[in-house]
């Protein structure tokens, strides 16, 4: 369980364009199940998944990663909590152009220094079980929208993760690619791994995937977060 | 361990990847920065080589030697001087030298005629030095003509072509006999071109020198001391062509370096925020930038010694003669030991490799510290 | 499967490497070969009681630097333009320049 305690997030703290973000949210994100994030754009939905995925610290507040306190672990352990516990799927697919959707895969396992052959075996694996392992050899730039997004998924999951961290995932997609997006993360679901994923799509809200919808607004929770 | 090695190797694999992206400009970096550390390396190796052989070498040289000048040139020494200088206390003796140049019309050609202390060729003979016999198309037994100092054509026979190991200090001899080369270059009976002394004791080199001026005010002595300190300077990084090369390289490093340190795109810095989103470490972005450094400034330091090292004792720095070739048409084909300096070698390494591995690295180190949240923004 | 790009470049810079080794232990090689012709050389030196380098021939005091006179180099101006390119390469005798004033 991932719990949430009064954090809050501020932006340039103590200047004149100062923003606060997120402003007290507690939220308990049970594992193996789907939260849903929803609420207009600038509702803090971005920055709460960033504090979750260790990618940024709260300005205030704790994090308990089951259990564990991450809000003041140093650099290196919240940059191996986040490589070996989270999986994050971006509102671009941030791949990384000239390289190959295989490369790109492999990408977040490189600083874990597993043996190429085993990894390069799962990546190919990843993109089979999406539907993309006859694009593994292509460059970024050659992939339409959908592999492209395909390839971002593979890449979230390289690493196993317990936890797949999705923000506005559907944005640049049509409603079919949408769907199947739906899919893949129903397919994830079924095996076990806890969904967070940030949206205000409402294919996605509306898709019976969630056990749990929270909506956000102005950084603060408005309707649907449970608390142990 | 073996973990260690597959994260660096994974690492190295993303580099190149990267940069081969840009093929073009990165193999043309490549190419321009082997080519500097070729050049520079050149230079070092050739003017060591020189250095120390002419140290190793010039170690026998005469220990004084006794010019003349008159109105601040040098003028032929009166025969009369040796015997004043030979009864100064610790000069064991003191020996007249006669040599002097000569200008081959035809050949366009300087070369150095000398009238040797041991071994003389006969009248009517010359021994020619490596370049002066290629120059010339002679070998043992043939016949050559100079212009003497009256213009009248004088025909020698070859006794022997000096041997192809000292062309470093033979290629433009031509060694003659001293009745012969007085009647060539017209230097009367009772002058010499110089002289050289014999002395004992080295302690007493000062003394002496300080001796023969009184004696003589227009002399103008040389000590060994002097020749060899000639040498150890005689492409010292303050003569033109180093700073010319110098400089050179320099300014193309600064040229590097501007592009490393401003060249951080918005492109790369949004890379780097994702390879920190995806879960690398400030550590491991640090690396790839060290490797993208090294990738190319080891390569161009490693192509370009080796090249250097082919260039000056292989091919005798072929690149370099028409530099010391200057408007001649004579130049000695020497081939030169390799006596390398390993601390210079080192030197440039550190003045090269490192430098541009840093200026790599230093830009990308905001970047790679930055929120990995920041690619979400 | 082509080789990784990691291997390719290891096995170059390796291959470099042992250029490099390769090199230093030719110069030490050659080294001692070379003595023995130095030797000989600074016989030569001695025999024919030379005093320079013959590294370039074009004009008196870049064939002699050590026995030039003082207004010889630079075309009788310390600090006049080189004729010569090889007066420019050859840097004049420091007993020259220390007696002649401090025109370097």
């Amino acid at each position: 369980m991932i719990s949430i305690h009064n954090i809050s997030k501020v932006f340039n703290a103590g200047r004149p364009n100062e923003v606060t973000a997120v402003g007290g949210v507690s939220l308990d994100v049970r594992m193996e199940q789907t939260t849903i994030l929803k609420g207009p754009s600038g509702s803090g939905k971005t920055t709460l998944l960033g504090l979750i995925g260790c990618m940024a610290r709260p300005s205030a507040g704790r994090i308990f990663l089951k259990q564990r306190e991450i809000t003041s672990l140093p650099e290196r352990f919240l940059t191996d909590i986040r490589r070996t516990t989270f999986g994050f799927i971006f509102q671009q697919c941030n791949l990384i152009k000239g390289i190959t959707a295989l490369e790109n895969v492999m990408l977040p396992a490189y600083p874990t220094g597993e043996k190429f052959s085993t990894l390069r075996g799962r990546a190919q694996a990843t993109l089979a079980m999406l539907g993309v392992e006859k694009r593994a050899e292509a460059k970024i730039e050659w992939l339409s929208g959908g592999e492209a997004q395909r390839v971002a998924v593979a890449r979230a999951l390289i690493n196993n993760p317990a936890v797949i961290i999705a923000d506005e995932p559907t944005a640049h997609l049509d409603t079919k690619l949408s769907l199947e997006f739906i899919g893949i993360m129903r397919e994830l679901k079924s095996r076990g791994t806890t969904i967070i994923i940030a949206s205000h799509d409402p294919i996605i809200c509306e898709s019976w995937l969630a056990e749990q919808v929270v909506e956000l607004r102005d950084g603060r929770i408005v309707a649907g977060a449970t608390m142990s | 361990m073996a973990h260690m090695i597959e994260r660096h190797r994974h690492i190295i694999d993303f580099t190149l990847a990267t940069l081969l992206r840009r093929k073009g400009k990165n193999g043309g970096l490549l190419l321009v920065y082997t080519l500097i550390i070729f050049v520079l390396a050149s230079v070092l190796f050739f003017t060591e080589a020189i250095r120390r052989e002419a140290m190793l070498v010039l170690q026998e040289s005469p220990e004084i030697i006794v010019q003349r000048t008159q109105a601040g040139r040098y003028q032929t020494v009166p025969m009369s001087w040796c015997a004043g200088i030979g009864s100064i206390n610790g000069v064991g003796s003191a020996q007249p030298r006669l040599w002097g140049y000569h200008y081959d019309r035809t050949r366009l050609a300087n070369y150095t005629f000398m009238v040797p202390a041991q071994d003389p060729p006969g009248a009517g003979h010359v021994d020619l030095g490596g370049a002066v016999a290629r120059m010339l198309g002679a070998a043992t037994g043939d016949t050559v003509a100079f212009q003497g100092h009256d213009g009248a054509p004088r025909a020698f026979t070859v006794r022997k072509v000096l041997e192809q190991e000292s062309q470093l200090l033979t290629a433009d001899l031509v060694l003659i006999s001293e009745q012969d080369y007085r009647l060539f270059s017209g230097v009367p009976a009772d002058q010499a071109t110089d002289l050289v002394l014999q002395v004992r004791n080295p302690r007493e080199y000062a003394t002496i020198v300080e001796k023969i001026t009184r004696m003589h005010h227009d002399a103008r002595p040389i000590l060994r001391s002097e020749i060899l300190r000639t040498y150890d300077a005689v492409f010292s990084w303050r003569s033109g062509l180093m700073l010319v090369i110098f400089s050179a390289a320099t300014l193309a490093f600064l040229i590097f370096a501007w592009d490393k340190a401003t060249g951080l795109s918005a492109e790369e810095r949004a890379e780097i925020g994702i390879l920190k989103a995806v879960g690398w470490d400030t550590s491991d972005i640090l690396l790839l930038k060290f490797w993208e450094g090294t990738a190319i400034s080891l390569t161009a330091f490693l192509a370009g010694t080796i090249l250097a090292y082919l260039h000056v004792f292989h091919t005798s720095a072929s690149l370099f003669a028409p530099v010391l070739k200057g408007w001649s048409t004579l130049y000695p084909s020497f081939r030169l030991p390799p006596l390398l300096d390993f601390q210079q070698v080192v030197t440039l390494f550190i003045l090269t490799v490192v430098p541009y591995t840093i200026t790599t690295i230093v830009p990308s180190w905001r970047a790679a510290t930055i929120d990995p949240d920041a690619v979400m923004r | 499967m082509a080789p990784r790009r990691s291997t390719m470049f290891l096995g170059t810079l390796a291959a470099l490497l042992l250029g490099l080794a390769g090199m230093l232990l030719h110069a030490r090689a050659e080294e001692q070969v070379a003595r023995q012709a130095l030797a000989r050389n600074a016989a030569r030196v001695r025999q024919l009681r030379l005093t320079d380098l013959c590294l370039c021939t074009e004009a008196s005091y870049t064939r002699h630097p050590t026995l030039t006179d003082f207004a010889t180099p630079f075309q009788d101006a310390p600090m006049s333009w080189e004729h010569f390119p090889t007066g420019a390469v050859i840097q004049p005798p420091p007993h020259l320049v220390t007696r002649h004033g401090t025109h370097d």
